[in-house]
């Protein structure tokens, strides 16, 4: 081996430093403006590409869909793709870089502003009324797809919080299960209660893991107090005290070992203490009911609203999701928008996707549903919960997707107890900063 | 070669015929010819990329968008970045533990693997294939299967007495899993290095031996020094190599960096900057930052060479 070889293998190597990383070219998309709102030609063959987040369930329940879609349509082939969720955004923001969107993608209202301000996504609006038909979705739903670009996603449904709590793991607890009408504090004293019950069970069973995580119950939370969250600029509207005073809230909890230690979530990922049944009690969206069961193999798994807040409400609001939305590089808008109309209206289509996506947006999606099962349960969750449901979702930021992973990452951090609550808030107000700017 | 062929040599002289200039250029394009596909390859997947990542360094790119030149601003960010800073000591970490210890391991089991036995061929097979498969994502995922709470290392090290629990999800023990996988895959080094040892001259032990050296000082003495071109070779190799470390990370950690940031590399977070913050720009400034950082230390361990790496053929 000579001198020479190795400097020569050494360039190689270096260079393929160099590809690590690489953007696209800057391609400007042509301002999603596609107009006229044509209707679909039966005879003519078409291809559309369609994605969505999610597990393998969800992906058998879109290909049903998109069976029952070929029928009425035998001309278009439907391309179906989906991933997990990360991944998810990963290849559409480099397909955005490349103008090669998909034709439909399922859409969150975390990521629409980026997508939609920049013209990557479809303006629906010429199409409504014709091949799309959202007569049956309330106004305020349909706002939630809606910029100033136009309407650039159609919402599928609605998903509101819950506190979710699994009976058995409360029987084997020893313990009450939680109060319909808890308060914050409450909650905390009861899962004080169930982890003093827990610690000489094998194996240690927990009521409850770090809820302060949470970005979106931080955002339920600031909504019940009737405090701002996002100014309608996109600004942070909140304060780094209102974020100490949440953050707060487990601080004894977490140096007790109250709450499900953190190195266990970390390793049962991508279940959680709630699915292996060791944590008696969990919030999150009343969409997540059948996935828990699945999860979990639990008899059943009950449903309560959120705490009260202190002014004795619980100020709750339903968040629009799953929208649909077409890529603005779409060369079949209209074949596009019949696909999106047939999901979004279809009853059979509802009756396939059940509550998984949440509670079907529209009138003619829930008429088929089935009157008994998970699809009940949390049809009567949103029922007896449409009292307290007098909030609107906040306006999510362009970058919140970015925030809220920023949250979820700081969290773990805090229960590791490697930084402290003010550490926490120091650095996610850095961090939000670059991200909304 | 015949008389005929050397003949026209003595009478052409020092420069060579019009003839022979237009074959050599004709061999010249035949050589280019035959590079295109590679060339085309080169510049279209390598270097292109490259001078577009160079200019987005300089830019704010979400990816949405249109780049919007922003100067050095990138550069400049990074050095106030909690988490820059983080990924650079724990790459630092790994490629100052972990190369040193996977290039000993290669070269003991070389040494092993040199020494005259029944079933050699079989044993040099067995000892490359975990590099085979070492970068893939399966092993990645065993890795944390074997890694985590009550799995394979728990439970055996528990029958020791040593209760470590998970390491998967404890900061502190996911260095030593990362730098085990590195050094698990010994294969490349290894086989690098047997090929240097059936280089050095057995007559050098043989002499060595009449003077009287044992194990050892045949070891530092003969095998070392003859070995060090090689050795110079596979730490260049494996250092360029390990600040690299991508896919077992990615995997492990779900692409997080996770449990608090202890396994986030350097290349992780640049995908992360680029591909879930949609921060391009940024991303491309710590690809360009990793070069050059990449390249200093290249150039040092050149410099530092002339010092301690013997190349048998050079007459110094």
């Amino acid at each position: 081996m000579t001198r020479r070889t190795i400097r020569f293998a050494a360039v190689g190597a270096a260079l393929a430093l160099g590809l690590t990383a690489c953007g696209g070219g800057g391609d400007e998309g042509d301002d999603g403006a596609t107009g006229g709102g044509g209707t679909v030609d039966p005879d003519e063959e078409i291809t559309l590409t369609v994605t969505w987040w999610g597990n393998d369930d969800r992906a058998d329940r879109y290909n049903q869909a998109i069976e029952l879609f070929n029928e009425e349509y035998p001309n278009i082939t439907i391309n179906p793709n989906f991933s997990a969720w990360p991944d998810y955004w990963t290849a559409r923001a480099t397909e955005a870089a490349g103008s090669a969107l998909p034709d439909v993608m399922q859409m969150d209202l975390a990521y629409i502003s980026q997508f939609g301000s920049r013209g990557q996504l479809l303006d629906l609006d010429p199409y409504i009324g014709g091949e799309l038909d959202v007569s049956g979705m309330p106004e305020s739903l349909l706002a939630a797809g809606q910029l100033e670009a136009g309407t650039v996603g159609i919402p599928q449904s609605t998903n509101t919080l819950a506190l979710f709590y699994n009976p058995a793991v409360v029987t084997q607890l020893g313990i009450e299960p939680p109060a319909n009408d808890l308060t914050w504090d409450d909650y905390d004293a009861w899962i004080t209660q169930a982890a003093e019950a827990g610690a000489g069970l094998d194996p240690v069973l927990y009521g409850s893991g770090d809820y302060t995580g949470v970005f979106w119950l931080f955002i339920q939370h600031l909504v019940q107090e009737g405090n701002e969250v996002f100014t309608a600029d996109g600004e942070i509207a909140f304060t780094e005290d209102d974020m100490k005073e949440w953050l707060n809230r487990t601080t004894d909890l977490r140096a007790d070992g109250s709450l499900f230690p953190t190195e266990r979530t970390v390793q049962l990922a991508p279940l959680g203490g709630f699915t292996v049944n060791e944590v008696a009690s969990e919030f999150s969206w009343d969409n997540f009911l059948a996935g828990y069961l699945a999860d979990s193999g639990a008899e059943s798994i009950e449903m309560l609203p959120m705490p009260l807040g202190s002014s004795g409400e619980r100020g709750m609001f339903q968040k629009p999701s799953m929208l649909l939305s077409a890529g603005s590089n779409t060369e079949h808008p209209e074949a596009a928008a019949a696909f999106i109309d047939f999901i979004t209206n279809d009853p059979a289509v509802g009756a396939i996707f059940g509550t998984s996506r949440g509670v079907p947006a529209t009138e003619s999606a829930r008429s088929e549903l089935s009157a008994e099962g998970t699809d009940a349960q949390v049809i009567a969750y949103e029922e007896s919960v449409a009292d307290d449901i007098t909030e609107s979702v906040p306006t999510l930021p362009e970058g919140f997707g970015s925030i809220e992973a920023t949250w979820l990452r700081l969290a773990e951090e805090l229960g590791y107890g490697q930084i402290t609550v003010d550490e926490f808030v120091e650095q996610w107000f850095a961090e939000a900063e670059s991200a909304l700017a | 070669m015949t008389p005929e062929t050397l003949a026209p040599a003595k009478v052409a002289a020092p420069r060579p015929s019009h003839q022979k200039r237009r074959a050599r250029a004709a061999e010249t394009r035949a050589g280019y010819g035959f590079l295109t596909p590679w060339l085309i390859g080169f510049f279209l997947l390598t270097v292109g990329p490259m001078a577009a990542s160079l200019y987005l360094s300089f830019t704010d790119y979400d990816l949405f968008g249109a780049p919007e030149f922003i100067g050095l601003e990138n550069y400049q960010n990074l050095f106030d970045d909690p988490r820059f800073r983080q990924s650079v000591v724990v790459t630092v970490t790994y490629v100052v533990i972990g190369t040193p210890i996977k290039l000993a391991a290669s070269l003991a089991v070389a040494m092993l693997l040199n020494a005259k036995r029944k079933g050699l061929g079989f044993y040099r097979s067995a000892f490359y294939a975990p590099s085979l498969i070492a970068a893939s994502v399966s092993v990645a995922i065993v890795w944390k299967a074997m890694f985590i709470d009550d799995g394979i290392v728990d439970q055996v090290l528990s029958l020791f007495g040593i209760r470590l629990g998970g390491w998967v999800g404890n900061p502190d023990m996911t260095m030593p899993m990362f730098v085990l996988l590195a050094v698990w895959a010994f294969g490349a080094p290894m086989v690098i290095f047997l090929a240097g040892l059936k280089q050095v001259p057995q007559e050098l032990y043989e002499a060595a031996e009449m003077d009287g050296a044992g194990k050892t000082r045949k070891f530092i003495n003969i095998t070392l020094p003859m070995l060090s071109p090689v050795i110079f070779f596979n730490l260049l190799m494996e250092t360029i190599g390990a600040f690299q470390i991508f896919g077992s990370a990615f995997i492990i950690s779900g692409g997080t960096g996770g449990p608090a940031g202890s396994t986030l590399f350097y290349t992780l977070y640049l995908y992360i900057r680029g591909f879930t913050d949609f921060k391009m720009g940024y991303a491309s400034a710590m690809a360009w930052l990793l070069v050059i950082v990449v390249g200093i230390i290249t150039v040092i361990f050149f410099r530092t060479s002339r010092s301690w790496v013997h190349y048998a053929g050079d007459s110094k």
